[in-house]
């Protein structure tokens, strides 16, 4: 099994409107999904990100960055364990708020780290 | 109802599945959808011939016939470039016959267990196309909306369609490799049944049942392993408890009020023996979960379950397979095993976590311990949030006995 991150991405300018709360509310019910994940062995974790966040560059020049104006910005992951890429695209298709058109998810194969006998024969 | 719609609807039940399964197993020209519609046209054609014919004398043989002829006709026509062979309709009849049924629905399960598709869906077409179950019951057990499962099942349908995916019979040694996932869906399929939520309750009992038969001709086909057995014991352990996890008021009861005496031991005993089975060089989670399934099977009550060993196995599973269900599982045997306080601090610490906050078993076992160490103020706080958590009324029930149960002084 490899890990994927299932990336959120949504419309941050609407999202930075609304109060936590709301934000929550709205959107359509992921725990079933997550539990399903989980039951079948596929979830390792994940959590929403707030809009608000810095932008570090080599200037040390920090800002709010791009987020809050980006239409379909980082909202959130989820890290889960697939047999493959394909398997990877079939879950997210199946996420309640991919179904639904609430946001779409990026998916992403996670790179381990080269390990020696991979230098090795290299 | 009039007889004939009587027999329909009983073929219907017994047969629908494994008439779409055989059909798939007939050509490869044939896809779900097709299939299905073959059948189901083959179901209406039965209606009007019996009314005005009578039923015939094998009433069952009558509807493969007409399902296959139905088939040759789809298939000759989409092959009307290539001269359709009677001999290519002869190898047909042999595969379509009736003894070889149930292997159909083996080699179906096996080609579910597809690795492109989401575990999910590999669930939700195993209940449709092994299980032979209607959308509206897969939604009703999986906890999904009738909509949910409807896409779930086009998308995989195309992907099925595009991919040529299911009509694919997963040659030998793909069907080593799909072992383990063939061992999720039945796993999968009988938790479905085995949970406590929502549903039809006999409709659930089947499904448990389902699962351990799937299971069992793994075993008896000599097509499974070691942790087909554990599966097979962890299975039986669980089942030997359902007839206890409901009062006679049709109460949902948790474990600490079950009546021990109902515990099925005979099933208790045949687990013991997969248990003994499965011994060997391997040990997956399926033994693992077996293993604290026999521990709380064994002990003469609640409070003289071995909850130290049970902590120490879920300790285990969590170190191969980080989770915070299993977490919160965890938890609640450190309590009973006397770790009160990584008990809680695992407890409130999951309660930051973005979904487990929402889970209403989260804030049950927060409330019940509460309410044990005698807070019963605090306790309330997350009853209440469980309450608003859950929509099966029997678990709503079982939360507002506790509530009111933490309100008497």
């Amino acid at each position: 099994m490899e890990r994927f991150m299932l990336i959120v991405r949504e419309d941050l300018k609407r999202i930075g409107r609304l109060t936590t709360k709301e934000r929550f509310a709205e959107g359509p019910d992921m725990l079933g999904w997550v539990k399903s994940l989980a039951d079948s062995g596929n979830y390792i974790g994940g959590e929403p990100l707030a809009v608000k966040g810095r932008y570090v560059t080599q200037n040390e020049v920090l800002s709010d960055g791009p987020f809050i104006e980006a239409k379909e910005g980082i909202s959130g992951y989820d890290i889960i364990l697939a047999e493959n890429l394909e398997q990877a695209v079939a879950i997210a298709q199946s996420c309640p708020m991919v179904m639904t058109g609430f946001a779409i998810r990026e998916v992403r194969p996670i790179q381990p780290f080269p390990s020696k006998t991979d230098e090795e024969n290299t | 109802m009039d007889s004939v719609q009587q027999e329909t609807d009983h073929i219907y039940k017994q047969h629908f599945g494994k008439m779409v399964a055989c059909l798939l197993y007939s050509s490869r020209d044939i896809d779900p959808e097709t299939a299905e519609d073959i059948v189901q046209d083959s179901f209406s054609a039965a209606l009007t011939s019996w009314r005005s014919q009578g039923i015939p004398a094998n009433p069952v043989a009558w509807m493969y016939k007409v399902c296959r002829n139905k088939a040759l006709n789809i298939i000759k026509r989409n092959n009307r470039l290539e001269p359709f062979s009677d001999q290519a309709a002869g190898s047909m009849e042999i595969r379509f016959s009736d003894s070889a049924l149930d292997d159909h629905q083996l080699k179906l399960l096996f080609a579910c267990a597809h690795p492109d598709l989401s575990p999910k869906t590999q669930v939700v077409i195993t209940l449709k196309y092994v299980l032979n179950l209607k959308v509206e019951a897969i939604a009703k057990v999986l906890g999904m909306s009738i909509d949910g499962v409807d896409k779930l099942l086009v998308r995989a349908r195309q992907k099925i369609k595009t991919e040529k995916i299911i009509l694919e019979e997963p040659r030998a040694h793909a069907l080593k490799e799909r072992l383990p996932t063939v061992h999720k869906i039945i796993y999968l399929t009988f938790n479905e049944g085995y949970k406590s939520s929502g549903g039809n309750e006999i409709l659930r009992e089947e499904l448990c049942e389902e699962a351990l038969l799937l299971n069992r001709e793994l075993l008896d086909k000599n097509l499974g392993n070691k942790e087909t057995s554990a599966l097979h014991a962890l299975m039986l352990f669980n089942s030997a408890r359902l007839k206890s996890r409901f009062s006679e008021s049709g109460e949902l009861l948790d474990l600490e009020n079950q009546d021990r005496s109902l515990w099925n031991q005979d099933l208790i005993s045949l687990a013991h023996h997969f248990l003994t089975e499965s011994q060997g060089e391997t040990f997956s989670t399926y033994h693992l979960e077996a293993a604290i399934a026999c521990l709380h099977c064994v002990a003469d009550s609640f409070e003289q379950t071995d909850w130290k060993t049970i902590a120490g196995i879920y300790l285990r599973l969590l170190t191969d397979h980080p989770n915070p269900f299993v977490e919160l599982n965890y938890a609640i045997a450190l309590y009973y095993a006397g770790d009160k306080r990584t008990a809680f601090e695992i407890l409130h610490a999951l309660q930051r976590h973005a979904f487990l906050s929402r889970y209403y078993l989260l804030n049950m076992a927060l409330g019940k311990f509460h309410y044990l160490e005698g807070d019963k103020a605090y306790a309330r706080q997350f009853l209440n949030k469980a309450y608003l958590q859950t929509s099966a009324p029997k678990e709503k029930d079982f939360i507002q006995k506790m509530i009111n149960k933490s309100e008497d002084f």
